[in-house]
């Protein structure tokens, strides 16, 4: 195998692919990265056996091949190589020769045949939509992933493909973020997928600003095609819990919030917040909402904010991350918060697609 | 001034309150535990029983053959956890200062409280006119001379340890009176030509190069040094459940059924106690009496079975601890808190 590549264009392949390499030490080729060059194209391949990542570049290939080589100590080489151009030539034992400039590497590698093949997707349901969507719609929902791993089946992103619908579903049983996208696909492709959080944090870092992401489902796969780079996973086996039962209906008191404004000042006040009740008080009353941090050991913070309330009045307590959160991922300039007690569920909307339900906590006089 | 504390301990007190109760007994060797002829150990033997070497924590089977005439009694738990509660009623009449150690055993503070001898053979004719029992107490300036004194002159024992003699009372004694120094630990000791107290008190050794973060504790307890004060907070630390089998088992439905007997159990126990659990812990242990605990830490504490077992369940699975079949498996929960959340969870 032979070929010549620019430096820019295989070190943002590389990253692209290398965040998935396995930390596994039993399968030594799982460390590796799989080039194969062929038809003036270089496709790079990595996979942990649960997710894997596939992504090509263009280069001029002089002879066809294929070889693996150690993923991160590839990526290190070719970051610091001094030249623009990399030629890179192995040999039959898998010897890389890698030149740059007045810098030569010479890597072991290993055999492409041992490289575990990705699943094909033949008889796959198949949706499509478009890759900066599908950004938002994980950027919007993916902070609420559950970390707890004795609650697998949350462990991950709810794609629910429903009546022309996309809804994507994060929860940790304290919020639920969610988020719906409307999606073309005949009623018989209707399904449930749950996608590991691995597989959902290297796909928004695969997805760009334009184009289309392909996303095909069989039993126990999904495969996310971006055109230049396909990402590939098992999905989460399981029941996801029925998230629309904890969606509360009617709220009494719809305030609205300038998000950044709202955010900045939860920032402030929860720097006095005990990390052991991390919670912070919010007291609407007529025209404010004063947001409170207090602690006997700790001191006292409190910050006003001015706005349109003419409701009850209302004190309700939020771990301060979780109301973040969602703020901090959303691009709209007001967001509506929906109260309807103190010991009731609040709920952060924008627009008609988003929702964001958060589980108060014990107010402590 | 030095403290006054003592170390009270009831002697066999199982196989005693069996006795108490079961006249036949008296005079005889009773151990209670599993019947002889099942698998399963001995929770308690009386002094009778001790005499052919029974110890608690034996196999029953072994104990049999050991003292083939032993009225073998299956544990009666809740009568001896009430006894308890009875007999710490009476050490509560003398100092509120009672640190309860487990059922059968406290320390007291009773600095300042006048003649601790005195106080000392008041509460063991109380414990035996009121409860038919015999207790041992030591009386010493810490909790470590003390619980050496319950131990001195067991049963029905008094033993003191002046803080001006303590150094002389302990140089005869084995290293291994040394709470915290096992077998391991005595025999690395040994080693290095240390069996006595007293060879501790004078070694120049460096300690740590054999105990490691031991040595400073070590030293201290050689000198009859020990600042622990007595531990008021009446909490529990933990709450445990195991099961021996009656034949080793790889079994899943035997395995989950007694998973969720024992989940029942402590769960229950957290119930009595007003508490909730943030460590989980499975223990298990294999035919060749090799033993495994595995343990995680919650973010929301526990409080039913249903979770306790569910998380018993991931535990064993995530760690592949029936590979093999079990003699023995438990549930243990600790680091107990108010079982009251402070941020309510979503409903599914």
């Amino acid at each position: 195998m032979k070929f010549t590549i620019s430096k820019e264009s295989l070190q943002q392949a590389l990253n692209q692919v290398q965040h998935v390499v396995s930390t596994r030490t039993t399968l030594a080729i799982l460390s590796n990265v799989l080039l194969r060059a062929r038809d003036g194209v270089l496709e790079l391949t990595t996979t942990d056996l649960d997710v894997g990542v596939t992504c090509t570049v263009p280069c001029e290939v002089t002879e066809d091949g294929a070889t693996t080589l150690p993923a991160r100590r590839l990526a290190t080489i070719i970051r610091e190589l001094p030249a623009a151009e990399i030629d890179i030539s192995v040999d039959e034992k898998n010897y890389a020769s890698i030149r740059s400039g007045p810098s030569f590497f010479k890597v072991v590698g290993l055999t492409s045949e041992e490289f575990p093949a990705l699943p094909r997707f033949d008889e796959a349901r198949e949706f499509s939509l478009p890759q900066a969507v599908m950004r938002d719609c994980l950027r919007k929902t993916s902070y609420a992933i559950s970390t707890d791993e004795t609650r697998y089946v949350l462990n991950g992103i709810l794609f629910s493909f429903k009546n022309n619908a996309l809804t994507m579903v994060a929860t940790d049983g304290r919020r639920l973020a969610m988020v719906e996208q409307e999606v073309e696909f005949p009623q018989s492709q209707e399904i449930d997928i749950i996608v590991p959080t691995k597989a959902v944090n290297e796909l928004a870092r695969l997805c760009g600003d334009t184009g289309e992401v392909i996303i095909r489902v069989t039993g126990s796969q999904v495969g996310f095609d971006l055109g230049d780079s396909l990402l590939i996973s098992k999905l989460i086996d399981g029941n996801y819990p029925n998230y629309r039962q904890v969606i509360p209906g009617e709220a009494k008191e719809r305030i609205v919030l300038e998000r950044e404004t709202f955010q900045r000042a939860i920032g402030r006040v929860s720097l006095l917040a005990s990390d052991k009740s991390n919670s912070v008080k919010f007291q609407f009353t007529e025209g404010q909402v004063e947001i409170i941090a207090s602690s006997p050991d700790i001191g006292e913070a409190r910050e006003t904010i001015a706005i349109n309330y003419k409701g009850k009045d209302i004190t309700i307590a939020f771990n301060p991350e979780f109301t973040m959160a969602p703020l901090r991922n959303l691009s709209a300039d007001e967001i509506t918060l929906h109260l309807i007690d103190e010991i009731s569920p609040g709920v952060i909307r924008t627009g008609t697609n988003f929702l964001y339900v958060l589980m108060p906590m014990r107010v402590n006089s | 001034m030095p403290r006054v504390i003592l170390h009270v301990d009831m002697d066999a007190f199982f196989a005693s309150i069996e006795q108490r109760d079961h006249p036949e007994f008296r005079g005889k060797p009773v151990i209670v535990g599993s019947p002889a002829d099942q698998r399963g150990v001995v929770c308690a033997a009386s002094y009778e029983a001790r005499k052919f070497k029974v110890r608690s924590a034996m196999p029953s089977r072994t104990a049999a053959k050991l003292c083939p005439h032993g009225i073998f009694v299956r544990p009666r738990m809740e009568i001896y956890r009430a006894e308890s509660v009875l007999i710490m009623e009476i050490l509560r009449s003398f100092t509120p200062l009672v640190e309860r150690m487990s059922v059968d055993e406290a320390y007291l503070d009773l600095s300042e409280m006048g003649d601790a001898v005195e106080l000392a053979r008041e509460i063991k004719r109380r414990i035996k006119d009121e409860r038919g029992l015999t207790s041992s107490i030591g009386v010493s300036s810490n909790k470590f001379l003390a619980k050496l004194g319950s131990g001195f002159q067991k049963p029905d024992g008094l033993t003191v340890i002046r803080d001006e003699e303590k150094v002389e009372f302990l140089k005869p004694l084995p290293v291994g009176s040394i709470n915290g120094v096992g077998p391991v630990t005595a025999q690395a000791l040994q080693a290095k030509g240390i069996q006595t107290i007293g060879e501790l008190q004078n070694t120049t050794l460096d300690l740590g190069t054999i105990v490691g973060s031991f040595a400073e504790t070590l030293k201290q307890r050689a000198l009859g040094i020990d600042d622990r004060p007595v531990d008021l907070s009446d909490e529990r630390k933990s709450i445990s459940a195991e099961t021996t089998f009656l034949n080793d088992t790889d079994h899943r439905p035997t395995l989950r059924a007694a998973l969720k007997e024992m989940a029942r159990d402590v769960a229950q126990t957290l119930d009595t106690e007003g508490v909730a659990a943030l460590t989980v812990q499975v223990k298990v242990r294999y035919s060749d009496f090799t033993t495994f605990t595995r343990q995680i830490r919650l973010q929301e504490p526990v409080t039913t079975a249903r979770e306790i077992y569910h998380l018993a369940c991931f535990l064993l699975a995530k760690n592949q601890l029936v590979k093999q079949p079990l003699r023995l498996l438990g549930i243990g929960l600790s680091t107990l808190v108010p079982p009251t959340r402070d941020q309510f969870l979503l409903s599914f």
